[in-house]
């Protein structure tokens, strides 16, 4: 494989996660304006985890997981009660305020004679555990691709139990689901907690990828664009955010056919195909059908 | 003494660029009571008008009241096929998908933009070529007076149109009970759409005021307009005129003293912490109930 379609696809698998975590938000009935957020929050705990603590890499990305499901937690409880437009402008605030934040983060530390750490505005350069350790970015592809698979699984699988089913009756009506003896509430928060956990773990995936990151990586255009892709996709399957993003990247970027009207086009594209399917391309009726199919 | 100054000339500052605020809040809150959506191209909708008049500005030399009729009528073009495109289709349920369809627009809207105007700054004619008024140790800018005097002139302006046209009732049937205005005979899609329209042309005169006052263009527009309208019209609660001129004045006074008091990066910062704050803690003029 040529370093550019590695390239590209290692940015779908990255990407892939916070479209999942969007994903997993919407089909519990809840847009999120602020899953960048839980992606810095991911890529800064990880890349001071492994260039500053010198902490191996997997545990990195566990202390990115958990940093993500306890600062998510945190921006969610107060929001639970909120919907519709109002719980996307409250993550939105949230995601924002944490992004100016980390804008105001410094904290470095010398490592083997060299400065590294958070430096604001300028960024958190050096995390290069990756790099160091003599990965290929063949092997990193197959690190991302092989952790986003584990967490598709996952996700199907337990997409197929009660906890599943309460989750889809919570999205479809969330008062109905009180009245079946779902804890809504409850409910809202493990997703919104799980949500930040993937996101985080993807950010901490893409903070060893580029070396470099910065609080500008995490700006609100990179959550709308995360909503887009799982919408696109599609809200049946936990496949679709992975469509929708490989769409984009891969159709488009990969191409390189529309270059200049990229977005043009792709705008363009996104706003017809949610007319003639608003729950994107493989949405619960697709789904359904494919697997009655048999 | 002098804190006293300072601190008045910040409540100056801040309901300078509240005006702003508030003119995109109105057009953000006229098009979210009709609707129930939020329109995230509503800002890059403005930019494209606002390209327009500056590209029309370098191509010809045209005096300020041509630039401001190709601003307000592009913006208005904009806004018309973010609504077809977006919104009509969507009209009964698929919020999220309305909203992300404005999203994809938004997208295009500014390439579309950047596409006319590559550069990154372009100069725009100056709204009022005199100096600021001072009077004591205070100074207002002549063009944030002219804003605020906008401001509060639409919000006339949209108040009698409510409250004493046939146009107005047949807005405030569908605000209230969409269905109820289509079984009455009212149809609601040519009501949005003028609506659409309506918000379009206050969004381009806006656009227009605000980038003669800065004497500059730039492809931030956009998405500056869209969040600065958002969080206006979050803060004065949504879909209410008065709410979005109050909400747009209160976003500039919090921006202006926590700037001057805690520095340019806690400006934001206290903006959103105070919407955070308020949508938890639901006060009764913002009316937290499932809605986009």
């Amino acid at each position: 494989m040529d370093e550019y379609a590695i390239g590209v696809l290692t940015s779908v698998g990255l990407l892939s996660f916070v479209a999942t975590s969007a994903y997993l938000l919407l089909i519990a009935g809840e847009l999120s304006f602020g899953q960048q957020a839980f992606f810095g929050v991911g890529a800064y705990a990880a890349g001071i985890a492994t260039a500053m603590l010198g902490l191996p890499l997997f545990l990195g990305l566990l202390i990115a997981m958990a940093c993500g499901a306890a600062v998510a937690a945190l921006v969610g409880l107060p929001a639970l009660r909120l919907r519709g437009l109002y719980f996307a402008m409250a993550t939105l605030a949230a995601a924002e305020m944490l992004r100016i934040l980390f804008e105001l983060f410094h904290w470095q530390v010398e490592v083997g004679g060299e400065v590294v750490g958070p430096d604001g505005t300028q960024g958190f350069r050096g995390i290069r555990w990756v790099f160091e350790r003599g990965v290929e970015p063949l092997g990193f592809l197959a690190l991302v691709w092989g952790m986003l698979a584990v967490v598709l699984v996952v996700i199907h699988l337990l997409e197929r139990t009660r906890l599943g089913s309460a989750v889809r009756a919570l999205g479809e009506d969330p008062e109905l689901a009180g009245t079946l003896g779902i804890d809504v509430l409850r409910l809202k928060l493990a997703v919104v907690a799980a949500a930040g956990a993937l996101a985080a773990l993807g950010g901490a995936l893409f903070a060893h990828h580029n070396t470099y990151i910065e609080p500008r990586n995490f700006d609100i255009m990179l959550g709308v664009h995360t909503l887009a892709y799982a919408l696109i996709g599609g809200l049946g399957t936990v496949v679709g955010p992975l469509l929708g993003v490989a769409l984009d990247l891969g159709l488009l970027e990969g191409t390189r056919v529309f270059q200049g009207y990229r977005m043009i086009v792709f705008g363009g594209l996104v706003a017809l195909l949610l007319i003639w399917r608003p729950r994107g391309l493989l949405d619960e009726r697709v789904v359904h059908w494919l697997r009655t199919r048999r | 003494m002098a804190p006293v100054v300072d601190f008045l000339q910040n409540c100056l500052d801040g309901l300078s660029a509240g005006a702003a605020y508030a003119l995109l809040a109105v057009g953000f809150t006229l098009i979210f009571g009709v609707l129930r959506r939020a329109n995230l191209s509503y800002g890059p909708a403005i930019m494209l008008g606002a390209y327009a008049a500056t590209w029309l500005f370098l191509q010809t030399g045209a005096g300020l009241l041509v630039l401001f009729a190709v601003a307000v009528l592009a913006t208005v073009l904009a806004g018309t096929y973010v609504e077809r495109l977006c919104f009509a289709p969507h009209r009964k349920g698929a919020a999220a998908a309305a909203m992300v369809a404005s999203f994809a627009i938004w997208m295009q809207l500014e390439e579309l933009a950047t596409l006319l105007l590559p550069r990154h700054l372009y100069a725009f004619p100056a709204l009022y070529e005199g100096g600021p008024l001072t009077f004591g140790p205070f100074f207002v800018r002549v063009e944030s007076l002219l804003i605020l005097l906008a401001a509060v002139a639409v919000c006339v302006a949209g108040w009698k149109v409510l409250y004493a046209t046939r146009f107005g009732i047949a807005v405030r049937a569908v605000i209230d009970d969409p269905r109820a205005a289509e079984l009455s005979g009212i149809d609601v899609g040519a009501v949005s759409l003028r609506i659409f329209a309506v918000a379009s042309a206050i969004g381009g005169a806006t656009g227009f005021l605000i980038v003669a006052s800065h004497e500059q263009v730039t492809p931030m527009l956009g998405m500056w307009s869209t969040l600065k309208g958002m969080l206006a019209m979050m803060l004065g609660g949504l879909g209410s005129l008065p709410g979005a001129i109050a909400g747009g004045l209160a976003l500039g006074l919090i921006e202006a003293h926590s700037q001057w008091y805690f520095g340019p990066q806690f400006r934001d910062f206290i903006a959103y912490l105070l919407l955070f704050v308020l949508l938890a803690a639901r006060p009764p003029w913002m009316n937290t109930r499932s809605a986009y």
